[in-house]
């Protein structure tokens, strides 16, 4: 019973991580019509920011995260205007290689700015909750992650509710719906647009404090697996909804550690390392007979 | 259209001379695709002996090998893109399909090099249909995320079987040692019978077939063209490409990890294959090359001479980045469609040099 919770409190901060990727991916996708491989790296910028402002200018974390944040809002809203709003004409499949372009481009920026070095960094807090079970066995949960998912599903939150009441959110759904109507009914499709990319930045850069806060190390590509999950996410949950692909980037890394779980309860853990394998699979099924993903709606054309 | 019908019934003022005849004759043989790809390969190859023997950067052969492997995958990839009309990002694990294979086929059988390539390819063969039936349902941007699962699939896959796999044999082709250095040749030689195989599918019933369903699936269908035979064939056609290519990698670096973000499988590697077919220009097997020559080979033939670049690497990446976006915002038919036009650029000049010369053509 300890492992089962281990498991689960485990996965709080993947979960935290693909959800806030998965939103920003989706914000994205759902105003510009493509899907923003350079998602990993504009984030990853934001933590290597996050990261020199406590370091060197000797913030405290939680001052540094909102730096970090504007940088990597900054950076997204310069792509959408520099480069999209110009190459409006570009077809979707430009446009994703035009994402592709600016990987190599942050890339190759960030150790012109901070060096080649592994960036340092910390946890928000230190410690660790136990919890003692009737049976004797102790589970744990460090405190850190419970902060990630307190900071990242209030955000979560407030952007649907934003999204559902305010008007920023009914542009934002109109632009989605259709662009050039959306356009034609007063709406400025080019601030929309423009938001929804600094909102993905700025979703992106707390996504890579929080990764880089559990302990993982800070590199160019070190949020590329989790924008991976995002995608996969994306389809499975249906890009036609805004909740779907968040509940769907809930349920990846918490089916993989559960995979995981199983495996070693049945007494096979050399068959740990399959556990995504069997994920990625069984999504990929579930995609090939619903193409539109589990919450999508089937958009009926006229022909 | 015109220019067929004047080749064809022109009546010629003069007869021709017997030397006239050879010249014609050489033009229209370096005109053919085919020999334009051997001439090639033999520049190539000498370039690549030049550069073992020291009187050219030693460094030439590795990025040369390098660069022809992934051109190889390039090729492939600017069929399924440029004809077919269908995009993916399944690049990198396709390409681990022929290392794996390879690799293991030689170690538990003992098989020889060739005949384990043979193996490999039917594998890719299973694999791009499986892919091709997929594309039957999902298209567009779905179907470049659905393949980046796959290939990710595929990498998780390779993680599980042997994280790090390396080449400590030298393969034996024909009673030849194939070593580091001889590799070279034998990545020209399948890079030469690629590109010949698919200059002629292109220039085929099936290559237009292709065409017609890239530019409409309902007029392709409506015409009788079966979307799920040619479907299947592009993505078989680019799976074993893409493992050809894998394998002639290992030949040439001898090891790879499939954990490493920047490895060979990784999605960093279907997205510099895309990048290489864009910026080579998407219709073009010639563009598929020269791309990969500029997103794997440009930095260690050309920049790493220049001491600034070679001090700073970094810039490289930076730079290609903007590249990439550069052609695609201006130029969305890659060098290739530049190429064509400073063609047609020059062709206009000599006209009217010859115009200032001999008057104007009044015939």
């Amino acid at each position: 019973m300890a492992y089962f919770l281990n498991t689960l409190f485990g996965s709080i901060t993947p979960m935290c991580i693909t959800a806030l990727v998965t939103m920003a991916i989706t914000l994205i996708f759902k105003t510009s019509f493509t899907t923003n491989f350079a998602q990993g790296v504009i984030s990853a910028f934001g933590a290597y920011v996050v990261s020199s402002a406590f370091a060197k200018l000797g913030l405290s974390l939680w001052l540094s995260l909102p730096i970090g944040m504007l940088a990597a809002m900054l950076i997204a809203v310069g792509v959408d205007v520099l480069i999209f709003r110009n190459g409006r004409y570009v077809n979707a499949l430009g446009k994703q290689i035009i994402t592709m372009g600016l990987i190599s481009l942050v890339v190759g920026v960030i150790p012109l700015i901070f060096g080649l070095n592994d960036p340092a960094f910390k946890s928000f807090v230190n410690g660790n909750f136990t919890i003692t079970l009737s049976d004797g066995s102790v589970a744990t949960v460090t405190k850190n992650s419970l902060v990630c998912l307190a900071l990242a599903a209030s955000v979560i939150a407030v952007i649907f509710i934003l999204l559902r009441f305010s008007k920023w959110g009914l542009s934002v759904r109109a632009t989605a719906s259709n662009e050039y109507v959306a356009g034609m009914m007063g709406i400025n499709t080019h601030i929309v647009t423009a938001i929804s990319w600094g909102l993905a930045g700025a979703l992106g850069a707390l996504a890579a404090t929080i990764n880089a806060s559990s302990g993982t190390v800070i590199s160019g590509y070190f949020m590329t697996n989790y924008q991976v999950y995002a995608f996969l996410a994306g389809i499975l949950g249906g890009f036609s909804t805004f909740y779907g692909p968040v509940i769907a980037a809930l349920m990846i890394p918490l089916a993989n550690n559960l995979v995981q779980y199983i495996v070693n309860v049945a007494g096979k853990p050399e068959l740990t390392g399959w556990s995504m394998v069997i994920v990625y699979a069984v999504a990929l099924v579930i995609i090939f007979f619903r193409p539109q993903g589990i919450f999508g709606k089937k958009i009926a054309r006229k022909v | 259209m015109n220019k067929f019908l004047s080749d064809k019934y022109a009546i010629p003022r003069n007869n021709p001379t017997k030397s006239d005849k050879l010249t014609n004759g050489l033009l229209a043989l370096f005109k053919s695709p085919v020999a334009q790809i051997l001439l090639f390969t033999v520049i190539m190859g000498v370039i690549g002996q030049l550069s073992m023997e020291k009187i050219l950067p030693y460094s030439w052969t590795s990025a040369f090998a390098t660069t022809f492997s992934y051109a190889i995958a390039a090729v492939g990839f600017c069929l399924l893109m440029g004809y077919s009309g269908l995009a993916s990002l399944g690049t990198g694990g396709f390409i681990g399909i022929g290392t794996y294979s390879v690799y293991y086929i030689m170690a538990e059988s003992g098989l020889p090099f060739l005949l384990a390539v043979l193996v490999a390819i039917l594998v890719a063969v299973v694999i791009g249909a499986i892919v091709g039936f997929i594309s039957l349902r999902i298209e567009g941007i779905y179907l470049v995320i659905l393949t980046l699962g796959l290939s990710e699939i595929l990498r998780n896959l390779y993680m599980v079987l042997e994280d790090k796999i390396s080449f400590t044999k030298s393969p034996v082709i024909l009673g030849i040692t194939i070593t580091r250095q001889l590799a070279l040749y034998v990545v020209l030689v399948f890079l030469a019978v690629v590109m010949i195989i698919t200059s002629n599918i292109i220039n085929s019933p099936t290559g237009r077939a292709m065409l017609a369903m890239k530019n409409s699936t309902a007029a392709a269908q409506a015409m009788g063209i079966s979307l799920m035979k040619y479907r299947l064939l592009a993505f078989i056609i680019c799976t074993v490409y893409a493992s050809i290519s894998g394998t002639l990698l290992m030949l040439v670096v001898r090891n790879a990890m499939a954990s490493q973000g920047t490895g060979f499988y990784a999605l960093i590697t279907s997205l510099n294959i895309l990048a290489a077919v864009i910026i080579g220009g998407y219709k073009s097997i010639w563009g598929a090359v020269f791309g990969s020559f500029i997103m794997y080979g440009l930095q260690t033939v050309v920049l790493n001479n220049i001491k600034f670049l070679a001090e700073n690497p970094v810039i490289i990446t930076f730079v290609s980045g903007i590249l990439v976006i550069i052609v695609v915002m201006f130029y969305p038919g890659g060098l290739a469609q530049l190429v064509l036009e400073l063609r047609v650029k020059a062709k206009g000049l000599r006209t009217k040099m010859r115009e200032a010369k001999y008057g104007k053509d009044l015939g």
